[in-house]
């Protein structure tokens, strides 16, 4: 054993704790990083090998090259994350408030999709969305598809492939936000003459905010990564950045464009955070990380 | 005893569910590789890229594995690529003991996993893989096979079907040995096209607009569109080839196709969502085993043939363990039970007569056994350099969105 002062232990405490996580973040984060950054500008093809070429012309090309398939992941993103928003709040707000002793019930309810495999689930949307099924039979005696409409191969059901697939995401944190609000604010707004809807508007919304934040995020970068529902429920008109980055990683093997447009994404991602974060106030960000 | 009922329940239930073929599982599991090409394309990231080709493979080099004992041997295939029992039995004959993995989904995502390894000259920890023609000669052409002993393999020698003795990227088959093929042409449901389909004009037929997909692999996709042009894909050049693809290109651009798709084109034909699917024959022996209204035909012009090849990686532990199982599943009573468990084309001569008496449906269907006549019209992938091949691919990216 070291032979170390009581004092200087305790300064060096912390960083034992932050330790595994911190060799973590670095091997399975940072160096795949740089390694990645790396790939983007070396120049060559797969047979002979590619040099490091500074060749930073790859991204102005993968942008114009993709930029279609880039603004449609953000509008497929968006979309179901707004989707998700909508369902997602009124459900935990009544978990949260109202569910009783079946609030456990409902949160595992929630949770349990998980526990099939997320290919499958969405295989299983091929089925439930089928042009003979009965969800497009129903919608087309609706007159809200017409008489040869289809959902298979449209933007519809993409977006509503992924707002399925990552809706628990927006419902927990919401959960955990509501079920932390202090009822006793709620009743003194309403003791002062605070109407039910004045008293959610400045008390329960703004007190949900971290938790509206985080849902945002949990939802929208995985959502806009995503190439499994595009490859399962679209066709070539909703190809996402991720079909073309796997399509490019290991089909074409053009690796400096595919580690391109990831940085890209990323890049655009980290954008969004800050830009959202602003729109929320900067202190909701600390808040949501607590 | 309950027990008892419960157990033969179950293995009927295993029995019914390695009667369907690797591709038709895909197609209905949703293929796992979606899944795992993410993880793939990390990894494929990690480590720098160095160049993957080997100047000057000898495709005439030969083998001298020595008889040893038999102990492990690891063999990667695709999913439910074979008839299970049959594993046992070659431990007992050899005394090894079989490792076997179905992890093969996809062949561009397999080398995804092992391309590192390979490039560096490392063992991959397989003895032996089966991977589709393209694949196949990649690696032979880049060095990441090693010759294989024939002397090990009587059977091979004497059971391959003739007509697959020599392919362009292996004349000799000293680096492989098929392990199955296939026909990729029209899979159609008969209830949605209101009558037979002989001909591949019927994907480009404005009547069936929305209702055709097509795979996403330029070798098939591409190949029979070739076909339609009259041009033989097998000896076509890559112009020719990049002329196929402008022409599924400018079809799509009207809206011909609704999807492009690996195997999991069998939801969308079952369910009747499309009419016409460019299919793979093994698929639709099972689907329609299934669904009576779906057909697979050899188009007029004719099909595309595959074959998955059992290759030795270069670095591989116990290459004369995977001589004996090559030379064990061309034993005819073998190979008809794979043939029993996969309906894909067995390359082995015999199998066909040992089904005859067990079960000559099987034995009679042209879609596990094609005649003389339709053979002649099933063609080989067309063999292209390394640069072309990634010309076709980015085409075909191109069309597809990605």
């Amino acid at each position: 054993m070291l032979n170390l002062s009581a004092r200087r232990r305790r300064q060096l405490f912390p960083y034992l704790i932050l330790g595994p996580g911190l060799l973590w973040l670095i091997v399975f984060f940072a160096i795949p990083l740089a390694n990645q950054l790396y790939v983007s500008l070396q120049s060559g093809d797969a047979e002979t090998g590619f040099q490091f070429t500074w060749a930073f012309d790859t991204y102005p090309q993968a942008i114009s090259d993709y930029s279609q398939q880039f603004l449609r992941s953000i509008q497929f993103a968006a979309a179901a994350t707004i989707i998700d928003f909508i369902i997602a709040f009124p459900l935990a707000y009544f978990i949260a408030f109202k569910a009783g002793r079946w609030r456990n019930v409902m949160l595992l309810l929630v949770v349990l999709p998980f526990f099939v495999s997320y290919v499958l689930r969405t295989v299983a949307w091929q089925l439930i969305l089928n042009d003979n099924g009965w969800v497009v039979a129903r919608l087309r005696d609706l007159g809200v598809l017409s008489a040869d409409g289809r959902l298979l191969a449209t933007d519809v059901a993409v977006i509503a492939g992924i707002a399925y697939n990552f809706l628990p995401f927006m419902v927990l944190p919401l959960y955990v936000s509501l079920e932390k609000v202090d009822r006793r604010f709620i009743e003194a707004a309403t003791d002062l003459y605070a109407s039910r809807v004045t008293a959610f508007r400045k008390i329960t919304l703004p007190l949900a905010l971290p938790g509206i934040f985080a849902g945002t995020l949990l939802t929208f970068i995985p959502a806009i990564g995503d190439f499994v529902n595009a490859a399962l429920l679209g066709s070539p008109q909703q190809t996402m950045i991720g079909n073309v980055i796997q399509s490019q990683f290991l089909t074409i093997r053009d690796y400096p464009t595919a580690a391109a447009l990831s940085f890209v994404l990323m890049a655009a991602i980290l954008l969004a955070i800050f830009a959202f974060a602003r729109l929320l106030g900067t202190s909701t960000l600390t808040q949501a990380a607590t | 005893m309950p027990n008892e009922s419960m157990e033969s329940a179950l293995e009927r239930w295993l029995d019914e569910q390695t009667r369907s073929s690797r591709r038709a599982f895909l197609g209905r599991a949703g293929s796992a590789g979606l899944a795992l090409s993410g993880l793939s394309a990390v990894l494929a990231a990690c480590g720098g890229v160095s160049g993957e080709s080997t100047k000057g493979v000898n495709l005439n080099a030969t083998a001298n594995h020595p008889k040893v004992a038999v102990g492990e041997l690891d063999f990667s295939n695709w999913p439910l690529y074979i008839d299970k029992k049959v594993l046992p039995q070659w431990d007992k004959l050899t005394g090894g003991s079989v490792k076997y993995v179905e992890d093969i989904n996809d062949n561009n995502e397999f080398f995804g996993k092992v391309r590192q390894q390979l490039v560096q000259k490392k063992p991959i920890g397989r003895d032996l893989v089966a991977l589709t023609d393209y694949m196949a000669a990649r690696w032979v052409r880049d060095g990441y096979t090693q010759p294989i002993d024939k002397r090990n393999i009587p059977n091979g020698v004497k059971n391959l079907q003739p007509t697959l003795r020599s392919v362009k990227w292996d004349p000799k088959r000293n680096y492989s040995l098929p392990w199955q093929s296939g026909a990729t042409g029209i899979g159609y449901n008969i209830k949605e096209t209101g009558g037979d389909i002989k001909s591949l004009d019927a994907f480009f037929d404005p009547k069936f607009k929305d209702k055709v997909t097509m795979l996403t692999e330029p070798y098939d996709s591409a190949s029979l569109t070739l076909l339609t042009m009259g041009i033989d894909p097998t000896n076509a050049t890559i112009d020719q080839i990049l002329q196929g693809i402008a022409k599924i290109s400018k079809y799509n651009d009207k809206g011909q196709f609704r999807r492009f798709t690996g195997n999991d084109y069998s939801t969308d034909l079952t369910k009747g969502n499309i009419a016409i699917a460019m299919a793979y024959s093994g698929d639709l022996v099972q689907l329609a085993a299934d669904n009576p209204n779906l057909r697979f035909v050899y188009p007029e012009q004719g099909a595309m043939l595959f074959t998955d090849n059992m290759m030795i990686p270069s670095k591989a532990a116990h290459p004369y363990a995977a001589e004996t199982m090559m030379n064990f599943v061309y034993e005819p009573q073998v190979a008809a039970k794979i043939t029993k468990a996969v309906s894909y084309i067995s390359p082995v001569v015999g199998a066909r007569e040992v089904l005859a008496k067990s079960d000559p449906a099987i034995a009679n269907s042209p879609l596990v056994f094609p005649s003389d006549a339709i053979r002649k019209r099933l063609h080989p992938y067309p063999t292209l350099t390394p640069a072309e091949e990634r010309q076709m691919q980015a085409a075909m990216a191109k069309v597809t969105g990605a």
